[in-house]
């Protein structure tokens, strides 16, 4: 792939789409050659200002334009058809969370894309997030011990009145929409990062607040077979909180963490000089770990998952952070707090 | 272009925001949460020489404005509005689209003169054809309670600088320079945390005279690509093409006052906005910055 540019096509230009499409246009690397969204307002908008060919529909696309990537920002259900798509013009593909709508679905596309050998990425940019690579580190260096118990909690104030037209995809679970594919899918990708993944889900409650046809609320506990213990709280409606916020404490055999997007606080039963810290309490700022990026257009993070997918299709070699099985194991999940809730119905 | 205050009061601190600590924005908002606690703010700041004021047209801000503009011992203040409120729109596109949003914000509740007009002529569905006039018109939404106020710069805010910066989308940023001097005889002002990156599309662009508003601080926090461009960059601008404006001196607190602004003096920068609460830390502020 060096010496020559890596064309890309954008597929979904909402939000998030919006925001991809900012961050890797200005990756040299890179021309995005074109775009599929049935929102005509904004595909207009955008080929008036760019040299970009648009679509309403993305099988015009992959008939129409020749290409060795893709960006897949779309409501999920349309994920699975466009990934298969992709794979047989042999595209490598960012897609974002959650992935798919189903378990089966995901472990399908993974090996597909394993098998093929293409670069596949799921947009949990958590795993981007300077704070938690740091506190993945730090566990991975045993600071704090055996992990023995955790609790992952996200809160936004995404959906933040009744839903009286039940408009748009993010209102249905049929689409991807709902807390657990939408937010929940973050806590429990963090947790799979950070911890391990479950090996059992048990005391699972879901429950609508404002939403008629999905869930905003959920809280789950992990179990694991060497004893540790945690929760995931997540709740969409909140409408206490500006922006939303991600909150992760780990209690582990010789000291604890509490994390958000914005710091870190470590306990410790005992100093650990050599890494710098004090028995007792140890704070490191965001300020302390942050990375900048070749810009910056909501968070670092979102162009270091951006130009980490394409130095994986530059350099094969490299290990891609954040995988179709990543997002395989997040499904896993999933499936399991929906059987869950359905068992702990009264 | 017209010289803009060296020293400006920001509005972060009113409304929860803080980048360093969720529980410190927590308090913060519990405290704001009763107005005549920011008005006293104000007073503060005041009595320390301030005159310049970033506000943010969140919907807090409408109370704000009224209160300065109803009373004439404010008359001398000098006002640097940033729109929009991303937060406004972040939400409201989250839940129904893009599309929707625009008409949601333009044309509900609405009696913005422009906007009464667009109605009458069909709505969105005409302004798809006229993204310009389309912008030109959320800009007038959002300084519509700003009106009266001494407004010197009216700042875009980087989610959107930014964002439109990655798209390297010319036409926006002239646009919106037009329209801003024009309907506001106000100087043009971007914020960005990518100052190096927008300075160049500047230059290409030949878009000048205007005001950049960006994080600038000593450790390099929310500073893309690097310290090392920023200081490159910013040592050779001419003050009377782009003055900067520096904010996060403090890197939300991990800098210590009197080294930030150690550092924050020795920059060729032309105003520095900074968020504080206590009258202390306000005159402490005051005393350290010597641009």
């Amino acid at each position: 792939m060096k010496n020559q540019k890596i064309r890309i096509g954008v597929i979904g230009i909402g939000r998030m789409g919006i925001t991809h499409h900012s961050i890797i246009n200005s990756n040299d690397k890179v021309i995005i050659t074109s775009i599929a969204d049935p929102s005509t307002f904004v595909t207009s908008l955008l080929k008036r200002y760019l040299n970009i060919l648009t679509f309403k529909n993305y099988d015009d696309l992959f008939n129409s334009v020749q290409l060795d990537a893709l960006i897949v920002a779309t409501p999920p259900h349309l994920h699975y058809d466009i990934l298969k798509k992709a794979a047989e013009k042999n595209l490598h593909v960012f897609v974002e969370k959650p992935f798919t709508i189903s378990y089966d679905e995901s472990l399908e596309l993974s090996n597909l894309f394993q098998s093929k050998k293409l670069i596949n990425q799921v947009g949990y940019v958590n795993r981007f997030n300077d704070i938690f690579k740091e506190v993945k580190l730090l566990i991975k260096d045993n600071l704090i011990g055996d992990i023995l118990q955790f609790k992952s909690e996200m809160f936004s104030n995404t959906i933040s009145q009744n839903d009286k037209s039940s408009a748009g995809w993010r209102a249905t679970s049929k689409s991807g929409g709902g807390a657990v594919y939408e937010l929940a899918s973050h806590a429990i990708d963090l947790v799979n990062f950070i911890i391990g993944k479950p090996d059992k889900v048990v005391g699972t409650t879901i429950n609508s607040i404002y939403s008629k046809n999905v869930e905003d609320s959920v809280c789950s506990t992990f179990l694991y077979k060497n004893g540790c213990f945690g929760t995931i709280n997540i709740n969409w409606c909140e409408y206490s909180y500006r922006k939303p916020a991600n909150k992760f404490e780990i209690f582990g055999s010789k000291g604890k963490i509490l994390a958000d997007q914005h710091g870190l606080k470590i306990f410790l039963k005992e100093s650990v000089p050599d890494k710098g810290f004090k028995e007792g309490w140890n704070i490191r700022y965001i300020t302390d770990v942050f990375t900048n990026a070749s810009i910056d257009v909501r968070g670092t993070e979102y162009t270091h998952q951006l130009n980490h997918f394409i130095d994986c299709i530059e350099d094969m070699s490299i290990n891609n952070k954040s995988t179709f099985r990543d997002g395989v194991d997040t499904h896993d999940v999933i499936k399991n707090i929906f059987i869950n809730n359905e068992q702990n119905k009264l | 272009m017209e010289k803009i205050d060296k020293i400006i009061l920001g509005d972060n601190q009113f409304f929860g925001i803080n980048h360093m600590s969720q529980q410190k924005a927590q308090q913060q908002a519990e405290k704001f949460y009763d107005i005549n606690n920011i008005f006293k703010v104000y007073d503060n700041a005041i009595n320390s020489g301030i005159n310049g004021f970033m506000l943010n047209s969140n919907d807090r801000a409408k109370d704000i404005c009224d209160h300065f503009k109803n009373n004439h011992n404010y008359d001398n203040l000098n006002w640097y509005p940033s729109i929009p409120y991303p937060h406004k729109y972040s939400n409201l596109i989250a839940e129904k689209g893009i599309l929707p949003t625009i008409n949601s914000v333009l044309f509900k509740n609405n009696t913005a003169s422009g906007v009464i007009k667009m109605l009458t002529k069909g709505g969105s569905a005409l302004l798809q054809n006229d993204p310009i006039k389309m912008m030109n018109l959320l800009i007038d939404v959002e300084m519509k309670m700003f009106k009266g106020l001494n407004v010197k710069v009216v700042f875009l805010q980087n989610i959107i600088t930014d964002l439109m910066l990655g798209y390297g989308v010319k036409e926006v940023f002239v646009e919106y320079c037009n329209h801003i001097r024009k309907n506001y005889n106000a100087t043009p002002g971007f914020i960005s945390v990518n100052l190096p990156l927008l300075i160049k599309r500047f230059k290409e662009w030949e878009i000048e005279e205007v005001v950049i508003c960006t994080s600038y601080n000593k450790i390099g926090y929310f500073m893309s690509p690097g310290r090392k461009e920023y200081e490159d960059i910013v040592q050779n601008i001419n003050p009377k093409k782009y003055q900067i404006m520096a904010m996060s001196t403090l890197a939300s607190g991990a800098i210590d006052a009197s080294e930030a602004y150690d550092y924050i003096n020795k920059q060729n920068i032309q105003s520095v906005v900074f968020g504080a609460s206590s009258k202390k830390n306000i005159e402490h502020t005051v005393s350290l910055i010597d641009i």
